[in-house]
């Protein structure tokens, strides 16, 4: 399981979905609302299963509904992978 | 932690509103797809008619489940009920007429719910017709474990969705699938996918594992929802249409006989089970199809 920072997991966000969209990373604003993303249901779950494969751990269903922007979600994965690394 | 910004959305979705006087059909639609596929059959339908979809997307119970093993905690009666429900709001909004001057229909697993839905509706505010578009009926012949769905064929089905979700046909090798497991299918997949311009050339396979999990639990959940179903037949005529590429192409009723003592007529469309909703010829084919008796 990789343990990862906030900003760790903000730049692999950002650099991921830039890369889906075909934009530069500094048009990917952290404070963007997945939802206004241009990415489609396809594209969001080929991103949460590679997300998934980085981090080692699945995201519950409702991790985007209760963290709905790229900087939210990250400092989540963060607080996670350090919540889980306690228990190890 | 923030409140997302968008409520759910709603069950019935209008498309298109009817003429005053005008008949309205009303599609019931599972999932897997985008619920704006629709468009399409809003433009295709006859002048005047109006096009509301009742999404199960936007039910939770039954959404969610396929993001959570493929177990939804409800039934298909409750399901059936739910959509009536929804239904019955939106004719009261639209002021529509009670009597049969409308059209119920249901892709897919949407058949087997606008079936029973048909079925908790007084004789009086029933539906003039009944469309099922390649849905395979509720029937014991039809009902069977999981492990029945064998990788081979989920993945020729999940190679149609894949090449239906992103508007680039994925031409499966299915020589290249005999006998293969799940994870030697999907690197197949990949290869197909990314070779025709359906997925970007780097996707990796874990990020397509998980598309191809979430769609396989949405099959599953579908499959657990109908084991336990008892279905009544048919109060009214049934009209099923297949297309070419169906998900069962060998049965040309897909199990609808002995659910259609008013009768059944069977139609066929071009395309797969995915592209019958958007291609226009198949459109041309199933919009008349919906016209209300």
């Amino acid at each position: 399981m990789a343990v990862v920072t906030a900003r760790e997991a903000q730049d692999w966000l950002i650099e991921k979905i830039a890369h889906r969209m075909g934009v530069a990373t500094g048009e990917v604003s952290p404070e963007v609302y997945f939802d206004e993303l241009d990415l489609d249901s396809t594209e969001a779950l080929i991103l949460a299963g590679e997300m998934e494969n980085w981090l080692g751990f699945e995201l519950s269903t409702t991790t985007l509904w209760y963290h709905p922007t790229v900087k939210d979600l990250a400092a989540y994965i963060a607080e996670e992978c350090g919540r889980r690394a306690a228990t190890a | 932690m923030r409140p997302p910004r968008k409520g759910p959305p709603p069950v019935a979705r209008a498309f298109r509103p009817a003429v005053p006087g005008g008949s309205t059909v009303y599609v019931v639609h599972p999932g897997a797809l985008s619920v704006e596929v629709y468009e399409g059959l809003a433009g295709a339908l006859p002048d005047g008619t109006g096009l509301t979809v009742l999404d199960l997307g936007a039910v939770p119970e039954y959404a969610e489940a396929a993001l959570t093993g493929g177990r939804a905690a409800t039934t298909v009666e409750d399901l059936a009920a739910l959509l009536l429900a929804a239904l019955e709001r939106s004719r009261q909004e639209n002021g529509a007429a009670t009597d049969g001057s409308w059209t119920l229909a249901g892709w897919s697993f949407g058949g087997v719910l606008a079936l029973a839905a048909t079925r908790l509706m007084p004789a009086e505010r029933r539906p003039g017709r009944l469309v099922v578009l390649d849905s395979i009926a509720p029937v014991e012949e039809y009902k069977q474990p999981d492990d029945a769905l064998r990788p081979e064929l989920l993945l020729s089905w999940f190679a149609m969705y894949l090449g239906a979700k992103r508007g680039r046909p994925v031409p499966l090798d299915l020589d290249r699938l005999a006998g293969c497991g799940t994870d030697d299918g999907l690197t197949a997949v990949l290869d197909a996918a990314t070779a025709s311009g359906a997925l970007l050339p780097d996707t990796p396979l874990p990020g397509l594992r998980k598309l191809y999990d979430t769609y396989v639990d949405g099959l599953l959940r579908n499959n657990r929802l109908t084991a336990p179903h008892h279905p009544g037949t048919a109060p009214l005529p049934v009209t099923l249409v297949q297309p070419e590429r169906s998900l069962v192409p060998a049965d040309p009723t897909l199990g609808w006989r002995p659910l259609a003592p008013h009768g059944l007529t069977a139609h066929r469309c071009p395309g797969d089970h995915y592209t019958m909703l958007t291609r226009a010829d198949s459109l041309g084919v199933i919009a008349p199809l919906l016209r209300a008796s």
